[in-house]
């Protein structure tokens, strides 16, 4: 089963691969029959994913919450909110970008790879952690959605500053409809991303972790909860523009790729069962 | 039967060419009757737009159909043929098909990729057919043509982007708000200009427009025509806080719209973006402007450069355009070539001699002993059956070859000796041509009002 697993796992990554450079050549050359394409092949790798999540699954008698199933998990729900942000606004222009993020984080993910069974801690045999783990990894991908659409505004909002009919112009989407879908990702991402923060504390209290707070991993959550509120704040308010607002996205992005790449690499502090 | 075109376009004629020699809708039944009353022409269609006017004739021989043509252009429009003759372009043969397939593909109109040819075309090919101008092979050209032009606008981007000023402004404020259903639009100066991307603006979706003007009648009068307001020159800048489009075009030649006026504007808006079209030369809007947040101001110069642009998009889309083309008419070839009466007798005789070949095998396999001699009498006696039998059709088949609707001899030939059966049905057949003919004509010319856009022309 586990053998099964890696060669599902390497399948989909393969197929995300193929569909990257499909929706390459879409963007360039806009053939609506490329995209179609890269839809499939994206969604043959999204079956091969989850083929290979749930075989491992069964293969190591549950779901392991390490660094790098983590980045799988991440990449899986990413793409399954890609293939949402399709069907809602029927956009292909973003599987350009979020499709070769999630190619990405299968393929780092393999570089995380330890050698050996990871010990259990028994902090993680809860089903609370288990749900702010799937919290965590869904808000991610919502992040990381806004963040792409954020990316795509600041290109679009420069091309229509300098006056350039480029095809980057031609091609990315209207300014108020990223603008919305960057809005919206983050709005239903950061509940989640509370809410899995939230789980986490109580499952610390209950475990009585002293100086759980002082571990670089809690501390950069709570950093990126911070930097995502206050673009919530401030664009609901509209006490920023959309290009503050799209710049915050990023920095939070680059946040969460800190947290879940460079963080986990931290062999110290509380929060080591992710490493 | 040979395709013959004589026409003339903007790019060979000028105007005053041109409109003498159009062939009005009211008027096209008449002139089709005349055209194909001589023996030259057996099929014909007119081709008459604001930019081109092109005679397609189906003819025996090239040359009389050519003859046939100028003679009619000369007489119908009561023009000198040697005047006439300068302007026009004469087209034979496979060069035909291309260039017709060029026009429908708008690859030959005055701006690529403009979508009305299409149903210009298909206009005139019904005028043809509803007055019986048009027969087997002009109905499978024409039908192709449109295929063509579908295909041609579907698998390229040769209709995508604004080509004209109004069109780019319509299309950049689309880039900013994404739909314009419920926008405001504010112009300043009651120009023609402004009036014309105005209602761009309107038909696609913009619902309030004011009007600021120096003259507040003026004003008046622009508004009434967008069922919009007037309003005051001087509460221009408190109006445009609830604009979200702004189009410029006043005879002042200072500033009128200041980067300090715009970024007071901006501060009650929340954060929504606002886009000014500056179409007046000397420019209104201090191009300043532009660096305020959430604010984009295009003048003239850039809008011309979106253009530009997109040309050249359309220019390079053209070259995939033509690719398909090629395609398309190496298609139609085949199916011309499918009518020609020597390949279908030699397929005819070529089937007779495999079914001659394997019954003689047949039987000999129940013949035992036999001499040389007798399998050689056996042998040259079906052969003779075979010849006798073809020698009456393929003399009919060539005799047929000259007549001006052979081609429907041929196609029946092959239809009864089941020639294009091995072919995946390629060949559809005269009988089943003649079943589903009607049930194909009655759905085409749906089609074809469905998409014709003449815009007067």
């Amino acid at each position: 089963m586990a053998t099964a697993a890696v060669i599902a796992f390497w399948f989909a990554t393969v197929l995300y691969g193929g569909a990257t450079v499909l929706y390459a050549y879409f963007f360039l050359s806009k053939r609506p029959s490329y995209s179609w394409y890269a839809t499939f092949f994206t969604g043959a790798g999204f079956l091969c994913h989850t083929a290979s999540i749930g075989m491992r699954s069964v293969a190591e008698d549950g779901t392991r919450l390490d660094g790098q199933n983590q980045l799988i998990l991440l990449a899986w729900a990413l793409v399954l909110v890609y293939f949402v942000v399709e069907h809602l606004v029927k956009f292909k222009v973003y599987g350009v970008l979020l499709v070769p993020a999630g190619t990405l984080l299968m393929v780092v993910s393999q570089f995380l790879a330890r050698k050996g069974a990871a010990p259990v801690s028994p902090l993680v045999e809860n089903w609370k952690i288990g749900i702010h783990v799937a919290m965590i990894v869904f808000a991610n991908a919502g992040f990381i959605v806004g963040a792409v659409a954020s990316l795509a505004y600041l290109l679009q909002e420069r091309q229509l500053k300098r006056k350039k009919a480029s095809v980057l112009f031609k091609r990315l989407p209207p300014l108020a409809s990223i603008d919305l879908l960057a809005r919206r990702a983050i709005a239903f991402a950061f509940p989640a991303y509370t809410a899995g923060l939230m789980l986490g504390i109580v499952r610390a209290y209950e475990t009585d972790q002293r100086g759980w707070w002082a571990d670089p991993r809690v501390m950069l959550a709570g950093l990126v909860w911070g930097v995502f509120g206050a673009y919530l704040a401030l664009h609901y308010s509209e006490r920023a523009t959309a290009r503050t607002t799209a710049r915050l996205a990023l920095v939070g992005a680059l946040l969460v790729a800190v947290l879940a790449v460079v963080a986990r690499t931290v062999p110290a502090g509380f929060h080591v069962f992710g490493v | 039967m040979h395709l013959v075109l004589v026409g003339l376009s903007h790019k060979t004629a000028p105007i005053e060419m041109r409109e003498k020699m159009t062939f009005p809708a009211a008027r096209q039944a008449e002139a089709l009757s005349q055209l194909t009353s001589d023996g030259a022409v057996a099929e014909a269609v007119i081709l008459s737009t604001c930019n081109r006017t092109e005679i397609y004739a189906l003819s025996a021989d090239a040359e009389r159909g050519v003859e046939a043509v100028l003679s009619f252009l000369t007489d119908y429009h009561d023009l000198d043929r040697h005047d006439l003759v300068r302007y026009l372009y004469i087209v034979k043969g496979e060069a035909v098909v291309r260039h017709l397939f060029r026009v429908v593909s708008s690859l030959d109109s005055m701006v690529i990729g403009e979508a009305q040819i299409l149903g210009q075309v298909k206009e005139a090919y019904e005028h043809a057919f509803e007055n019986g101008a048009t027969g087997r092979a002009f109905n499978r050209l024409f039908r192709q043509s449109f295929e063509v032009g579908k295909r041609v606008r579907t698998e390229t981007a040769i209709g995508e982007n604004a080509v004209s000023i109004s069109y780019a402004a319509v299309e950049l404020a689309k880039k900013v708000f994404d739909s314009l259903a419920g926008r405001t639009v504010l112009i300043i100066g009651a120009g023609k200009m402004s009036e014309l991307t105005a209602k761009h603006l309107v038909c696609n979706g913009a619902v309030d427009v004011l009007v600021a003007n120096r003259t507040y009648e003026r004003a008046v009068e622009l508004a009434q025509r967008f069922s919009g307001r007037a309003i005051e020159y001087g509460a221009l800048f408190e109006r445009m806080r609830d604009a979200d489009i702004v189009i410029s075009s006043t005879a002042a030649q200072e500033y009128v719209v200041r980067k300090a006026d715009v970024a007071e504007v901006m501060r009650g808006r929340r954060g929504r973006p606002l886009f000014l079209i500056d179409i007046a030369v000397p420019r209104d809007i201090d191009p300043a402007v532009n660096e305020l947040s959430d604010v984009y101001v295009y003048d003239i110069d850039d809008l011309n450069g979106v253009v530009e642009s997109n040309l050249e998009e359309r220019m390079r889309e053209a070259e995939r355009a033509e690719a398909i083309i090629e395609d398309e008419v190496a298609e139609f070839l085949r199916w011309q070539e499918s009518l020609e009466v020597v390949p279908t007798v030699a397929a005819i005789r070529a089937k007779a001699e495999a079914i001659r070949q394997a019954e003689l095998e047949r039987a000999l396999k129940r013949l035992s002993g036999l001499s040389e001699r007798d399998l050689a009498t056996i042998d040259a006696l079906t052969c003779a059956i075979v010849n006798k039998m073809l020698h009456g059709p393929t003399a009919r088949l060539k005799a047929a070859a000259e007549e001006a609707d052979g081609y429907l001899v041929v196609e029946a030939a092959r239809e009864l000796y089941g020639l294009d059966e091995t072919e995946g049905g390629r060949g559809s057949g005269l009988l089943r041509t003649l079943l589903n003919r009607r049930a194909r004509e009655i759905h085409d010319t749906h089609a074809a009002k469905e998409t014709g856009d003449g815009l007067g022309c």
